[in-house]
């Protein structure tokens, strides 16, 4: 009877369909017996004066273990999961059936808590990156996250009892939140990443980005929705309404070389190398993309990056699209890679 | 056993006599210590790094007082005693004490094989940033009679020091509390071409040991900001230069990756955590422009400064304002009193 629902529950989020703000839906997820979810607003104080007007208070999905109930005196370690582009927090724990992972994992003696926020911005995403436009998502993550999930649950509150791991903008995330904090986190897992290489534009390109009005966001599609969400998050800019951007395109129709270089500069693979402590640092490095998912490429490049400075690290190409193994994997793969990884306590 | 006991004998005449020998003037010692964060770098850089540490007229006296350190980052090409010959920094000291104004002073080795580390972290040069952010502190926090908490840690530079200064309070904002630029280099992102790259691909052993200032520097950052532990030629870089004359770009990107102008946005966060930053330069001095380029850039992100344009060019007056600014400087900033017990 559970498998026939997890079974429907799986075939709709496959279904899942964009609502009317282009962002992605999905039915709620199943909550096996024995775990606990609670959904609750974090203050965000990384995330004051933002120019978007992103909301201040993130609702987070907290995600506890069967026996967080039973043993008052157990501390538990966290995994902290960071969901993809045009999706919320909440919509991406559904999609993923994230307590159907923890209880599974719990039931082969892996207990975690897992902890979805969400970072759902204006242009459909928050890149995770530190922003006057957006906000300061990066540090967000690290501090505000973490000091109240270590403040409010009973969890291993040091670096050994604490994951990242993150899909597609939330693999970006986690590359560089790893990178730029990586006193806060043991291990860290990117599934599918996004945004490895620098983004580039044609000047066709950037200037149909720049001619989006800013009340047509939201019908401009998926792809440049991606391009907006990046340019206000790497090439802020306080001075320029409405967006609050330096866009790709000059006043004088060319290329902008210095906002690219601060595109280029938030790129996982220009930031590795002059990362290579911090990657060395972490417990675990772990990273996978489907065959048929068109960042294929661009994760394999992170792949070679980290094989070239001799960073260790989990790497595999699996057959998949960009979204149909990624709730089942980090399930499968993730979760009890981790456990080998992370202080688990008992 | 009996070597123990006369080891205690040692230290205790030791203690005795250091009342008699009264510390009147600054005191400056060059001392060693080890950065673990050094280690395994491919240019071969000793983890033993030499520091300068200046201590205050009456340091020795009174055993029971805490300082504010100033840090101060050296400067491109020339090794760290060389440095000092140059600048003295001992007379600064000198001179806040004689203001009333009390503080350790430190000047620690940012020297490599090829004439400096950019105070930056790769394989090919080591973790100079780390070296430090982590473990010079650590080292004078252990050694020294220290205020050890970021209220009471500035840190300046000068050229390369600069961009060390600039790049350190970035990433590691919970260390120093106020800063100070002096004549910053390397701020704007530099730019990687086909014709920079052949020329860097073709120097051999002996060129660069030949290398004028300039050509030294664009080869020195390049193993800074651009290494390759896996790289064919004897720097250890990635130039990006192919096989066929082209120039790939993630070497650019790279640089990009450590340009402080660039960086900004993303440590706005951390600028903003500062007490106070300052910056000054002399107006002749080649730096001028990329100094401008990154105080607009702080304008425009709404980052307060204090900013001096002095009559000078890129070295002629430094030695004279470590003593006239930059230490007056962090005597207003710093805090001379602990904010914590765990300072006392």
């Amino acid at each position: 009877m559970k498998s026939a629902l997890l079974a429907a529950a799986a075939l709709l989020s496959l279904a899942a369909v964009p609502a009317a703000a282009q962002n992605i839906t999905a039915p709620d997820a199943v909550v096996p017996e024995g775990i606990t979810v609670e959904a609750v607003m974090v203050h965000g104080a990384t995330l004051e004066g933002n120019l978007e007007g992103n909301a201040l208070e993130r609702e987070v999905m907290v995600v506890l273990p069967p026996s967080y109930g039973e043993d008052p005196t157990r501390h538990y370690p966290v995994v902290y999961y960071l969901h993809g582009f045009a999706i919320s927090g909440r919509d991406f724990y559904d999609y993923m059936q994230v307590p159907t992972a923890v209880a599974e994992n719990a039931a082969a003696g892996r207990e975690f808590i897992v902890v979805v926020p969400d970072t759902l911005t204006a242009m459909g995403g928050s890149m995770y990156s530190n922003s006057v436009t957006t906000g300061n998502f990066r540090d967000f993550i690290a501090t505000d996250l973490v000091a109240y999930i270590d403040a409010n649950y009973r969890t291993i509150p040091t670096r050994e009892g604490r994951g990242l791991v993150g899909h597609s903008m939330g693999g970006y995330g986690t590359w560089v939140v790893a990178m730029t904090h990586p006193e806060v986190f043991d291990s860290i897992w990117a599934q599918s990443a996004c945004c490895i290489s620098p983004r580039r534009e044609s000047v066709e390109s950037a200037t149909a980005m720049a001619s989006v009005p800013r009340d047509g966001v939201d019908q401009s599609g998926f792809g440049m929705r991606a391009g907006l969400a990046s340019a206000v998050a790497w090439s802020p800019n306080p001075q320029k309404p409405p967006f609050y951007v330096d866009w790709a395109v000059n006043a004088d129709g060319a290329i902008d070389e210095h906002v690219l270089a601060r595109w280029a500069a938030n790129s996982p693979l220009a930031m590795v190398s002059s990362h290579i402590t911090a990657l060395e640092s972490f417990d675990g490095i772990g990273l996978d993309v489907g065959d048929k998912d068109g960042l294929v490429r661009d994760d394999t490049l992170i792949h070679q990056e980290l094989e070239k400075f001799g960073i260790d690290h989990e790497w595999a190409v699996y057959e998949g699209t960009h979204t149909d193994k990624i709730g089942p994997r980090f399930k499968d793969v993730v979760l009890p890679w981790l456990a080998e990884h992370l202080d688990m306590g008992e | 056993m009996l070597k123990f006991a006369i080891g205690a004998l040692g230290a205790a005449a030791l203690a005795i006599a250091a009342p008699a020998l009264a510390q009147e003037q600054a005191r400056i010692e060059l001392m060693t210590f080890h950065s673990p964060a050094l280690e395994g770098n491919l240019e071969g850089n000793d983890p033993e790094r030499k520091v300068y540490v200046v201590t205050p007229p009456g340091y020795d006296e009174d055993s029971t007082r805490h300082y504010p350190v100033v840090y101060y980052l050296h400067g491109y090409w020339m090794p760290v005693e060389v440095q000092q010959q140059g600048f003295q920094i001992q007379e600064a000291v000198q001179e806040a004490s004689d203001n009333g104004n009390d503080v350790i002073m430190v000047m620690p080795d940012g020297f490599s094989l090829r004439r400096g580390g950019f105070y930056s972290s790769g394989p090919t040069v080591g973790d100079y940033e780390s070296m430090v952010a982590e473990d010079l502190v650590s080292w004078v926090d252990a050694n020294f009679r220290t205020i050890p908490e970021r209220a009471s840690r500035g840190l300046a530079g000068h050229s390369m020091g600069g961009y060390g200064t600039i790049r350190i309070a970035m990433k590691h904002p919970e260390v120093f509390s106020s800063i100070y630029m002096m004549s910053a280099c390397c701020l704007p992102p530099q730019p990687v071409n086909a014709a920079d790259a052949a020329r860097i691909e073709g120097m051999i052993e002996e060129d660069v040991a030949n290398a004028g200032f300039g050509e030294l520097a664009g080869v020195s950052t390049l193993a800074a900001w651009s290494p390759d532990p896996t790289a064919d030629n004897f720097l250890k870089a990635y130039t990006g230069l192919q096989e066929d004359g082209t120039v790939e770009k993630l070497a650019e990107y790279r640089m990009a990756a450590n340009s402080p102008l660039v960086m900004l946005p993303q440590y706005l966060p951390a600028l903003e955590s500062l007490e106070a930053i300052a910056i000054d330069i002399g107006d002749q001095d080649f730096l001028l422009e990329g100094n401008r380029a990154f105080m607009a850039e702080l304008d425009r992100f709404g980052v307060e400064y204090i900013f001096e344009l002095y009559e000078g060019d890129h070295g002629n007056r430094i030695r004279e304002r470590i003593r006239t600014s930059m230490l007056p400087f962090f005597v207003e900033h710093l805090d001379v009193m602990a904010r914590t017990a765990e300072g006392e």
